[in-house]
């Protein structure tokens, strides 16, 4: 199932360019571009005369002209040239989707376009600001996208799938974790309070005694995870949210469904400390990458099973508490969204 | 405040009652926010305590549908809901409101409050 009526991030701003890109989204293949003022164009990619994908073509000026039989497209969909014919038939158009560049990210809208509002576009500051270091990457993923969200509201995975890189087996057993939610979000709280601190942390922050830690996973539909996490003297009242004299991170997880089988997973890291230390940015994103690179292979091998066994029981331990509720509050989205399109159709 | 943490095991499968007639502290009441569950232990079994109206409740910590910790869960009014499955329990008598089918009633626990303490003793 996919929620339609979403923003959801399609590219990093520096993928679209003069060469058609051509990525499916939701089950729909989409072809973007840019016009020659820099304007973002996203397009059903599929030429309505023979299906071909239009990003097998090429850019005519601000025009998309297919790779097959030569019909050229405008930024608004429609067909406006048909090699050998002067008349071009007036539903000759194909799809347009709203897009929006922010925080370096394409966003992309693939549902009722009337209700696209960029308002509504999850805050991803972090990775476009003066005050944190930042980069961003992406991986493709040949598992569904809910796997991918689930990872990431339930951290006790750290000690074993990331035995070898970012886990630490304290996180699992000495620390309580707290979940809240509300009608479209989850918080998932765990603070590990007067421990010592990392070596990863003692190096960045110069920490001489214990600690303060925090892991903060806030979720928001379809798939958004942003991930606060840092630490600061112990005693210094960051529990209360007072933050001085720490450290802080943020790892920032935007999932964008491509099939029911395989996403896309844009992430960044941030961090709040020496911002403009490009090594320390590509060091931090080359440690998570290790680590989701290891998930990764934990999500593809949970989909070959549940492509084997449909629908196979399930165990929840306590554990699941905040993957739990993310999930119900993604099934009354879906269940609002199919009865909201289903309502005009019955009123005919 | 300080959560509890789990120990993995279903509630009623030990003998460890305290003494006391049965009436052993649990928690300092200060120690209950209004609206949230909190985790105590009742010699070793778990439970979970939670102020409505002003009133103190104990149940069985443990959801008996699938052994959730309901200190996890979430208050509504008189009810708590447990983290997993959303099975709804009333605090004042333990009756299971929603849920799974099948989920039986929690057991309640006799409470009173002396000074700043909450006591509670396992009902016969």
């Amino acid at each position: 199932m996919f929620l339609k009526n979403a923003w959801y991030v399609a590219a990093n701003d520096h993928e679209i360019g003069r060469k058609p890109l051509g990525r499916v989204f939701l089950g729909e293949p989409v072809v973007m571009y840019r016009k020659e003022d820099g304007t973002l164009v996203a397009l059903e990619d599929r030429c309505m005369h023979r299906h071909l994908p239009l990003s097998m073509g090429q850019l005519v000026g601000d025009k998309l002209q297919c790779h097959y039989h030569g019909l050229q497209y405008d930024g608004s969909g429609k067909c406006v040239r048909i090699p050998g014919q002067d008349m071009i038939p007036p539903n000759a158009k194909i799809r347009t989707y709203p897009v929006v560049e922010r925080y370096h990210w394409v966003w992309i809208w693939m549902g009722d376009p009337a209700l696209a509002d960029p308002d509504k576009i999850i805050d991803y500051h972090w990775l476009d600001s003066s005050e944190w270091g930042a980069r961003s990457s992406y991986l493709h993923v040949k598992a569904n996208w809910k796997l991918i969200v689930d990872n990431l509201l339930d951290l006790t995975h750290l000690a074993f799938v990331h035995e070898t890189t970012i886990g630490n087996s304290a996180l699992v057993d000495n620390a309580s974790v707290k979940v809240t939610r509300g009608p479209a979000e989850v918080q998932v709280t765990r603070w590990i309070i007067d421990s010592p601190a990392p070596p990863t942390f003692v190096k960045a922050g110069g920490f001489t005694d214990n600690v303060d830690r925090w892991q903060i996973i806030d979720f928001r539909p379809p798939a958004f995870l942003r991930l606060d996490v840092g630490a600061t003297p112990t005693g210094t009242g960051a529990p209360e949210g007072s933050r001085v004299g720490g450290i802080g991170m943020r790892n920032l997880n935007a999932i964008t469904p491509e099939t029911e089988s395989t996403s896309h997973y844009f992430w960044g890291q941030c961090h709040n400390w020496d911002v403009n230390n490009g090594k320390l940015s590509e060091m931090l994103l080359e440690q998570i990458r290790m680590a989701f690179s290891e998930d990764v292979a934990v999500f593809e091998a949970q989909q070959r099973n549940l492509d084997m066994i449909k629908n196979p029981p399930q165990l929840d331990i306590n554990a699941d508490k905040g993957v739990i509720q993310a999930r119900r509050i993604l099934d009354r989205l879906y269940d609002e969204e199919q009865a909201a399109i289903q309502r005009p159709q019955a009123a005919e | 405040m300080t959560d509890v943490l789990p120990s993995g095991l279903p509630s009623g499968l030990s003998s460890g009652l305290p003494s006391n007639q049965g009436w052993q502290r649990v928690a300092a009441l200060a120690d209950i926010e209004p609206g949230q569950p909190f985790g105590a232990k009742y010699g070793e079994r778990e439970i979970v305590l939670a102020v409505h109206e002003g009133q103190v409740f104990v149940l069985a910590g443990i959801c008996p549908h699938a052994y959730a910790l309901l200190c996890d869960g979430f208050m509504n009014g008189a009810e708590i809901e447990c983290p997993l499955h959303a099975a709804a329990f009333d605090i004042r008598d333990g009756k299971c409101l929603d849920g799974p089918p099948g989920t039986p009633d929690l057991a309640i626990y006799e409470v009173k409050v002396e000074g700043g303490d909450v006591l509670a003793r396992a009902k016969p």
